[in-house]
């Protein structure tokens, strides 16, 4: 469990993050979402005391991190996976960091096979690793002390479509045996797939959270897509209730919810062919979200 | 995965610390094992090796002794020793790997002693080196005709030879921790090692007084009497190197520990 209380960190007048709280719990993948620059790094990496707090702290498992002994056997850390010797071998890095957890190498050899680095590519140096294998390098690191937390800083990041559903199913199969997994992305759709329990981080401060229902019922605006046999019937009807009425490809996109859309379509026995949702889902929520943190100072109406 | 990871809370009392050994044995390890720390120790060695012989074909007779070629063996490591410290410092934050390795040592204190003890290990094993390959240039002298002394004089051995090394060892780890940057450390270093003893050395000349202030502020001068004459220092000269040695070596190397217990490694 990871447990961030009040934590704010600032770089002279610039706040990086801004009185952040929030919960990792065992056995659920947490997304961090947030766009660049929000704070997730800056977040993770006082987690794992790289940087020093200027007010609240984290608890990992109920400690702060400095105070746990061999910090690596409980807490796998993925911040950077190009923050590595470019002259070493992959063999090496993974070598260098069980010996300091005085882990038996056979270690390393299980971990290169579990991300799939083949043996010829663990003996090629770091600087000739594409930024995936960088990634899968950085994945087998963070689980060589086989953690019950993971804390993950955009791992998807440079993934083949393939690495990331390879990596969407070790993580969950990590969730599931109990481990406590926080990854973060500036990307929905790797987030949305993965996570049951998401962040949302815009201009240090965390603007939504909670899993992918709550946060889509929170959402301010519903529009729906609808097409009809007379559009322009339905328009003018749905325009005489007050509702926003946009042309929309074949059909019209509404500002309100798609059932307000089909009372209207009854009412004037007017024949739909297509009704749907009609936001982007968490997308639109998401840079909704986002782009108020930069004109208000507190977004606290979608507070899950 | 432990069972009290469903609580959500870590049991760390059976949990040991990482032992200091393991560090330093990591550490010294991360010196030797990228092409440019293992070619560079080796680089040293095979250069000590290079002067060494050539100095066994050149000298005259009279000194071709193993005092002498031990001299020139502490020479070239004390120029070059101090490099391999660097690169093992400041790689550190240039590579970036400082963020793993301080990842799973939060405890930076216990690191830096790590380095400590790994640097000092990696400058005896090539200081140690260095002694067998000018007993190799020695041989040479012989082959070409000398009849070296093989007794060495204890002052040259541990003035000369170890003190002189280990002070450059400890410049190599104050440089690289303030700078924490090794092109710079290594440009920095050169300014220390060879510009300013030659700018001091021209001051100098220039104005009797000062010559007579330089050995005093100025560390390299200072440490001139470890490797000529009797290799003994008086004790003027002794104190001349602990005031120098003061301004040079203890106050950048407490501060460049401070800075790297400080710095934020990105």
């Amino acid at each position: 469990m990871i447990t961030v209380e009040g934590l704010t960190r600032k770089y002279g007048a610039f706040t990086a993050v801004d009185d952040v709280s929030f919960v990792c719990q065992p056995g659920r993948v947490t997304g961090f979402l947030g766009p660049n620059g929000a704070g997730k790094t800056t977040t993770m990496r006082v987690m794992v005391g790289l940087t020093p707090p200027t007010s609240g702290r984290v608890t990992i498992g109920g400690h702060l991190y400095q105070d746990i002994p061999n910090p690596g056997l409980h807490v796998g850390v993925l911040l950077d996976a190009s923050a590595q010797h470019a002259g070493r071998t992959g063999r090496e890095i993974l070598t260098i960091g069980a010996q300091t957890m005085g882990l038996p190498s056979s270690r390393v050899d299980e971990m290169l096979e579990l991300v799939s680095l083949s043996p010829s590519e663990s003996k090629r140096r770091l600087r000739n690793y594409s930024l995936g294998m960088k990634q899968r390098l950085g994945i087998a690191h963070a689980l060589l002390g086989d953690p019950s937390v993971l804390i993950l800083d955009e791992p998807a990041n440079g993934l083949d479509p393939a690495g990331i559903r390879w990596m969407r199913g070790l993580l969950k199969g990590y969730a599931d045996r109990g481990g406590t997994v926080l990854l973060s992305s500036h990307l929905l759709h790797e987030v949305e797939m993965i996570a049951d329990e998401m962040i949302l981080i815009g201009r240090g401060k965390i603007v939504a959270q909670g899993d992918k229902k709550s946060l889509l019922a929170g959402a301010a605006t519903a529009t729906t897509l609808v097409t009809s046999l007379d559009n322009a019937a339905l328009a003018s009807a749905l325009t005489a209730k007050g509702f926003d009425v946009q042309p929309a490809g074949e059909g019209l996109k509404v500002g309100t919810e798609s059932v307000e859309v089909g009372r209207a379509a009854a009412e004037n026995n007017i024949v739909l062919t297509d009704l749907r949702y009609g936001g982007a889902g968490l997308e639109d929520l998401f840079l909704e979200l986002t782009a108020d943190t930069q004109r208000e100072a507190a977004t606290e109406g979608v507070q899950a | 995965m432990s069972a009290t990871a469903a609580l959500g809370q870590i049991d760390i009392t059976s949990t040991p610390h990482v032992p200091m050994s393991r560090l330093a044995k990591v550490e010294f390890r991360k010196a030797l094992d990228t092409r440019a720390g293992r070619w560079f120790a080796i680089s040293i060695v095979g250069l000590v090796l290079v002067v060494e012989v050539i100095y066994a074909l050149v000298a005259d007779e009279g000194s071709k002794n193993y005092g002498d070629f031990l001299g020139i063996a502490g020479a070239v490591l004390g120029y070059f020793l101090p490099i391999l410290i660097i690169m093992l410092v400041t790689s550190e934050a240039s590579q970036r790997n400082g963020l793993v390795t301080f990842t799973l040592e939060p405890r930076r204190p216990r690191v830096v002693v790590a380095k400590f003890i790994a640097g000092l290990l990696l400058g005896v094993s090539v200081m140690i080196m260095g002694a067998v390959v000018a007993a190799v240039g020695t041989v040479v002298g012989m082959l070409a005709g000398g009849a070296p002394e093989w007794s060495v004089d204890g002052n040259l051995l541990f003035n000369g030879f170890v003190l002189a090394n280990l002070i450059g060892i400890f410049i190599g780890f104050a440089i690289g921790m303030l700078l924490m940057n090794t092109p710079a450390a290594i440009v920095g270093y050169f300014a220390y090692s060879l510009i300013l003893p030659i700018a001091v050395g021209i001051l100098g000349a220039l104005s009797e007084g000062f010559e007579k202030i330089a050995p005093w502020i100025e560390f390299n001068t200072a440490q001139t009497p470890l490797f000529m004459g009797d290799y003994t220092p008086t004790g003027e000269e002794w104190a001349q190197i602990a005031v120098s040695g003061t301004i040079w070596l203890i106050i950048p190397l407490a501060f460049g520990i401070m800075r790297l217990l400080r710095i934020e490694f990105k």
